[in-house]
């Protein structure tokens, strides 16, 4: 007995002894992304694989941007490794040269498609913003018709980021979506925002436009496509609708260590198998060529990047909005704080 | 009881402790002081790690932000630029009066609601107390989210009270109740109720009671018992919740972000943009300096309407 209990008490010192060891092998990498049903994806199709095969532990921050990745580059201590971002974010992070530029030989990635290599982002995700509205209210054909209150009457709800709705409101007063492509006319976006804002909620979070058109708080939507794909009672269309892609971004100043890991995290996003499994939680489909015939056809059609949705859109002009940005963020703050 | 430096009060078991110090000090008075001088490093040294969590962690970053707001982000130098900047532009002091004014306006509705409420529970039976009480402590449970968008479900556009008044014939279109300062004032004062309500109800519990008997006997009327005796006697904790509803009002963001349909903008909302959007810590920091000024000055003018009535 004595000798069991000798062993037992052997095998729990050797085992406290062994865990540490066990704790300095997986090693952590920080990330910033939007998190929620996203991070749980990321999570379930990306992260558990990689512990156990590299013993990389993922921890992620949420939400990233544009301000976290300039705080922790002032503050000297770069603590996340990559941010998500839209191309706009993209285009100011690079102007305040806080991205080191992907290595694409070293990454490695699987086939994916073209505008989603950018010398500084790794295109993850593909997102539209769109128009929904409730399925018992007479359907908009084009933006012209979603601003006409008159025809069209009820309540819009809108995003509160510039970035997402400015274009729309041009095109509202008439500017086709090749023109808006190219840069907008602020005057006529705000001439748009200032006519239709006694009818408007502005939304911040991303699944507000899709509740308050099911609880008939509004009747027209201006939403992200995952949001309002599959909602019931909601209708959507492509139609003029904006593309853009979601980037990693690489934070400048990051060890050699980090970037090792971060790039294996990265790659294993580019297998188009580990693409299906992340748009089965969330609809927004990964760069790679290959995922639309790996999907079933109804959940491929609510793809932004499915042909006939995205022949019918056009492409965010994320150069535009950064040499702008100054301009933007004036008028933006004129027409949100002073109303 | 009355021990040179003893911090025991109140609590029954301690004041046979208490007692047995009394003696002690009796017996010998020097070594009390003594000792209650070395009682006095103990607390100190007790007090310690609260304190230097307080400075530390909230103290210093709080002078660091307003050292921001009057330096150059990129040399370090002395600048009043960005007060010019926050000057030049009228948005931000507009945001900053407006939120001040819908803070009194919310202490205002909180008042009005929760002074009859608390002393409506005083006059109950002590079992439906208890229920009363109960239910302003239960909305402390629920996540202010949840509760903000409940609001919605009642006042929204195809929410209860609109149902109701649209069946029953007395309007043709629902009311906007939401997404306007109304809105946000129900969401608020439904959510700060409760800090008014118990510290109300605590203290009018202990108002004396024989007070009121003795102004009955003496002839006044059951309205002048009430404005001479009872009200004054439960003004000063009335008047400190009010005090901390205000405060805790002018920081709200969820709140008028859902209720207010983003076209309310506040001060909170203002700094989620100007510090997470635009990266414009500066700005903020100027902003969270004037905003700690007034609060500050308002606090101060307050102590003094209190000390000068006392």
């Amino acid at each position: 007995m004595k000798k069991y209990l000798g062993n037992f008490a052997l095998l729990c010192t050797v085992s406290l002894l062994a865990m540490p060891v066990q704790a300095q092998e997986v090693k952590e990498l920080h990330v910033m992304h939007s998190g929620g049903e996203y991070g749980d994806a990321l999570h379930k199709c990306v992260e558990e694989q990689l512990l156990k095969e590299a013993g990389i532990k993922v921890v992620a921050e949420t939400p990233g941007g544009f301000a976290k990745m300039q705080a922790q580059a002032t503050s000297g201590v770069i603590t996340n490794a990559t941010t998500d971002g839209s191309t706009g974010d993209l285009y100011r992070l690079i102007a305040a040269d806080l991205l080191e530029p992907i290595d694409w030989a070293k990454l490695n990635p699987q086939p994916m498609f073209d505008e989603a290599k950018h010398e500084y982002g790794f295109g993850a995700q593909y997102y539209s913003t769109i128009m929904a509205w409730r399925s018992d209210v007479p359907a908009p054909r084009n933006f012209v018709d979603f601003f006409d209150t008159e025809k069209f009457a009820g309540r819009r709800v809108l995003p509160d980021y510039p970035e997402f709705v400015l274009a729309f409101a041009a095109m509202g007063d008439g500017m086709t979506p090749e023109e808006v492509s190219k840069g907008l006319d602020l005057d006529r976006a705000f001439k748009t925002l200032e006519r239709v804002k006694d009818d408007t909620i502005w939304w911040q979070s991303g699944a507000q436009p899709a509740q308050l058109l099911k609880d008939q708080e509004a009747q027209y939507a201006i939403a992200w496509s995952g949001r309002v794909a599959d909602q019931e009672g909601v209708s959507y269309s492509f139609n003029q609708g904006m593309l853009d892609i979601s980037w990693w971004m690489v934070a400048k100043g990051i060890s050699d260590e980090q970037r090792d890991m971060l790039y294996r995290w990265i790659q294993a996003q580019s297998v188009p198998e580990n693409q299906k499994c992340l748009v089965e939680v969330i609809p927004y489909p990964g760069a790679s060529p290959d995922l639309e015939k790996m999907v079933p056809e109804d959940l491929a059609k609510t793809f932004p990047t499915y042909s006939e949705n995205k022949k019918v859109q056009w492409l965010i002009n994320g150069k535009w909005w950064h040499d702008n940005a100054a301009e933007v963020e004036r008028r933006w703050n004129e027409f949100k704080l002073l109303q | 009881m009355t021990l040179p430096g003893s911090y025991e009060s109140g609590p029954v078991a301690s004041q046979t402790v208490a007692a047995a110090h009394d003696v002690a000090a009796e017996a010998t008075a020097v070594p009390a002081r003594r000792r209650a001088s070395l009682r006095q490093w103990e607390l100190f040294f007790l007090l310690l790690p609260m304190l230097l969590l307080i400075v530390l962690i909230f103290d210093l970053p709080i002078l660091n932000a307003a050292y921001w707001s009057i330096s150059d982000p990129k040399t370090g130098a002395l600048t009043l630029g960005h007060f010019r900047d926050f000057l030049d532009s009228t948005a931000y002091l507009r945001i900053i009066w407006r939120t001040f004014f819908l803070s009194l306006e919310v202490t205002a509705a909180t008042i009005l609601l929760g002074y009859p409420l608390a002393y409506w529970a005083t006059k109950l039976p002590p079992r439906w107390r208890i229920v009363v009480l109960g239910l302003v402590v239960t909305t402390f449970w629920v996540s202010i989210l949840v509760r903000t968008y409940a609001w919605i479900v009642i006042l929204g556009s195809a929410g209860l009270i609109n149902r109701l008044l649209m069946w029953a014939g007395v309007v043709s279109r629902p009311i906007e109740f939401l997404y306007n300062e109304f809105g946000i004032l129900v969401g608020m004062t439904n959510v700060l109720l409760p800090f008014l309500v118990l510290p109300l109800f605590a203290a009018m519990m202990r108002v004396d009671m024989r007070l009121l008997q003795v102004a009955e006997t003496l002839g006044a009327s059951r309205f002048r018992i009430f404005w001479q005796v009872f009200f004054p006697l439960t003004l000063p904790t009335l008047a400190a919740s009010a005090i901390l509803v205000f405060i805790l009002s002018l920081g709200f963001y969820i709140t008028p972000a859902v209720l207010g349909g983003g076209r309310v903008p506040l001060v909170a909302n203002m700094m989620d943009l100007l510090i997470n959007r635009f990266a414009r810590w500066e700005t903020a920091a100027v902003v969270s300096v004037v905003l700690m000024v007034v609060t500050l000055s308002l606090y101060a003018v307050y102590q003094w309407l209190r000390e000068k009535n006392a």
